[in-house]
């Protein structure tokens, strides 16, 4: 598929066309103005966004570059004028009275570029006293930028193999080496930890049905060895389903139409298998997607579980035997923002890492006010952007690491990991491991055998490749 | 002089403070109506009220809010504390009101109102000053982010020096005249500005919730208005 680079990241050829843009923008607006719930947001933005500046104190980005494209309320404005200009009275009449501003191809790029510089974090709508939530423009902008093809390609391509494609998840994994790779994994946990643990397939009536980022059964075996070592201890009913076994949900980042799809596909799984709850991976968005379970299956859909609110509850309730030794090397926690500026998970990792770590430290800001690791809003899964996100939008957060002085960065997001490695790699952060939570919870937990003699106690098991 | 003087606190304020109460009614209404929509068409009825309220009550009182640029921050929060308190609680207003509507409320020490009026004055200029000269609100001002605290502070300048001859350059009704033009313009002016978060403020915290209660088949709907609902991707 043809790709240019027009804009930062690739999109494909359609997304390149004047094809009447800027009419067809309007239109697209029009219609999720019209079908969604963003009116009222919108219009209140509109109205009192104040230009106090605020939240260009809280942006790292701006903070780096300084660059006045990049203060998060002048990013929403691009956005705010064509709502003043096109879908409020007084917009229609100032403009018949004296013309005016007109949406044109080059707006459309601006805005093209300026939203994908902003990662959606959300830290800017905690600092911003008239309560404008810039993740939420953004967000809005995306999708409607995405109705006219202005989709960066690495997104597209895995919504397209989710939801179109034969694998019917994002990393193109078959089934037949999902399954290899379960296999693999069991033999890991075998000759490491001498411990034997099945990965269930299809089982019937699971309490959980699990839903990982799928790509951590390409890059993550040691977190998908903790999950399971997890459910194996506490006894728990549970399975992966072959229909569906991917929780990632990238039109989160772009798109309610294909998120909304997603998480109907994901609902549409746990009811064929007769599960009763969603088990959710150490993944940021698929967790916050997973949270719009009751808005797209409504009041009957399954409950939503998240698999560190659940360690953390078997941890509390006594039932992950750990062994006496704590993790020795000083570890750090990066709040991946999909998980914690809500304030719905951000203790429950902190008491499982102080409960088995001896040096567990605390970076600044964290919890609700933490920095994005640089990489959010699906701009990892961008490559041809790494340099703008490990250079000035990661900057902030390799600053932070540095300062912790940690061997260890924990963060339950698959996307949050893989944008750490690479910041770690371009920022002089070589010596600082990036792992998941349930890697290092897999160190410490008893299985009451006693580990094989030579076995890699700390875990990290080779890298496997299905496609090897 | 004495004809504008009382067409101007007549039936120009009049027309000005009811013009001011339905533009924020009119607000208020629509926002309401459109939240409660929002609401009702919300997948997931479940809002973390609790969140919201607290969100909402930081920025209403925003103690907490203040350690972001915290001298802008302090300048804004006493220049609020004046703008709001002063028409209010000045005995001269309080006497007007129970003159004209026979009704009245507890008045403020002459001295403290005077304080506050020079504090709002200091701080429109302070604000606009700041504004300026930090780089970041400066490229995002427009027009009426400067523009508005100083129209703001002229009718507690010019009320201040109708209250203190000894500090009048000017005679007295002139300036009467333009306190009271000024306040009236400013009435007109909420509804149609930024100034109407003095209503839609506490519920910016809620419709910015709302908006992420996405309905249940909206995506879906989307694409059918567009024509893409069996498009590939």
């Amino acid at each position: 598929m043809a790709t240019a680079q027009k804009y930062s990241y690739n999109v494909e050829a359609k997304g390149l066309e004047s094809n009447d843009k800027p009419r067809r923008f309007l239109q697209a607006f029009a219609a999720i103005l019209q079908h969604g719930n963003y009116a009222v947001a919108m219009d209140t933005f509109a109205r009192l966004s104040a230009k106090c500046g605020r939240c260009a104190a809280s942006c790292q980005l701006y903070e780096a570059t300084g660059a006045p494209e990049d203060i998060p309320c002048h990013r929403s404005e691009l956005l705010l004028k064509i709502y003043r200009r096109y879908f409020t009275q007084s917009g229609l009449l100032k403009a018949r009275l004296w013309g005016g501003f007109r949406l044109t191809d080059a707006y459309i790029d601006e805005m093209a570029e300026a939203y994908y510089r902003c990662t959606a974090c959300r830290r800017c709508k905690v600092n911003c006293p008239v309560g404008i939530d810039h993740g939420l423009v953004t967000h809005l902008a995306r999708w409607t930028l995405a109705e006219i093809d202005v989709i960066p390609r690495a997104l597209l391509v895995s919504v397209r193999e989710q939801l179109e494609g034969d694998t019917k998840n994002t990393s193109a994994i078959p089934v037949p080496a999902l399954k290899d790779t379960c296999e693999f994994l069991e033999e890991e946990l075998q000759d490491i930890y001498n411990v034997t643990i099945k990965y269930p397939f299809d089982v019937e009536g699971a309490e959980y049905v699990f839903f990982p980022a799928v790509s951590d059964y390409l890059m993550e075996a040691d977190t998908l060895m903790g999950n399971a070592a997890v459910m194996h201890v506490t006894d728990a009913s549970w399975t992966i389903g072959t229909g569906n076994y991917d929780g990632i949900n990238y039109g989160l980042f772009y798109s309610d139409r294909m998120m909304e799809r997603i998480v109907n596909n994901v609902i549409a799984e746990v009811r064929r298998l007769k599960g009763q709850k969603i088990l959710i991976g150490e993944c940021g968005h698929a967790t916050r997607s997973a949270w719009y379970v009751p808005a797209f299956g409504g009041p009957d859909a399954p409950p939503v579980v998240n698999c560190l609110e659940y360690a953390h509850e078997m941890l509390e309730a006594g039932k992950i035997p750990l062994k006496p030794e704590l993790i020795p090397e000083r570890v750090t926690y990066h709040d991946p923002c999909n998980i914690a500026r809500s304030g719905r998970i951000v203790e429950q990792p902190r008491e499982i890492l102080k409960a088995i770590c001896a040096d567990y430290v605390e970076m600044s800001p964290n919890r609700t006010d933490n920095y994005c690791c640089g990489g959010g809003g699906g701009t990892v899964s961008i490559d041809e952007i790494r340099e703008f996100r490990t250079g000035p939008l990661g900057k902030r957060k390799a600053e932070q690491i540095r300062d912790t002085g940690a061997q260890i960065v924990i963060s339950p997001c698959a996307n949050c990991k893989k944008q750490l490695r690479e910041l770690c790699q371009d920022n002089d952060l070589e010596d600082v491991e990036v792992l998941g939570l349930h890697d290092l919870l897999l160190r410490v937990i008893d299985f009451g055998v006693p580990a094989p003699v030579g076995a890699n106690a700390q875990g990290q098991s080779e890298a496997w490749d299905w496609r090897g | 002089m004495d004809v504008w003087l009382q067409w101007a606190k007549g039936p120009l304020f009049w027309t000005a403070l009811i013009f001011m109460l339905v533009g924020l009614l009119r607000h208020l209404g629509l926002t309401l109506w459109e939240t409660a929509r929002a609401y009702r068409r919300a997948g997931d009825k479940n809002v973390p009220t609790g969140q919201v309220l607290r969100s909402t009550a930081r920025w209403i009182f925003p103690f907490d809010g203040l350690r972001n640029r915290w001298f802008y921050s302090f300048t804004t929060f006493v220049f609020h504390v004046g703008v709001i308190l002063v028409p209010l609680f000045l005995a001269g207003h309080i006497k007007l009101w129970q003159t004209a509507l026979g009704i009245s409320w507890p008045a403020f020490p002459n001295a403290l109102a005077t304080t506050l009026t020079i504090i709002v004055v200091a701080a429109s200029i302070m604000l606009v000053l700041q504004r300026a000269l930090a780089k970041d609100s400066r490229i995002l001002s427009r027009f009426q982010d400067y523009a508005l605290p100083l129209f703001i502070a002229v009718p507690f300048l010019s009320g201040f020096l109708v209250m203190h001859p000894a500090w009048n350059p000017f005679a007295r009704d002139p300036v009467l005249l333009v306190h009271v033009l000024s306040a009236d313009l400013l009435l007109f002016l909420v509804p149609l500005t930024k100034l109407s978060h003095m209503t839609l403020l506490p519920f910016t915290q809620l419709v910015s919730q709302l908006a992420w209660h996405f309905p249940h088949d909206a995506g879906r709907r989307v694409g059918v208005t567009l024509g893409k609902e069996s498009e590939p991707i």
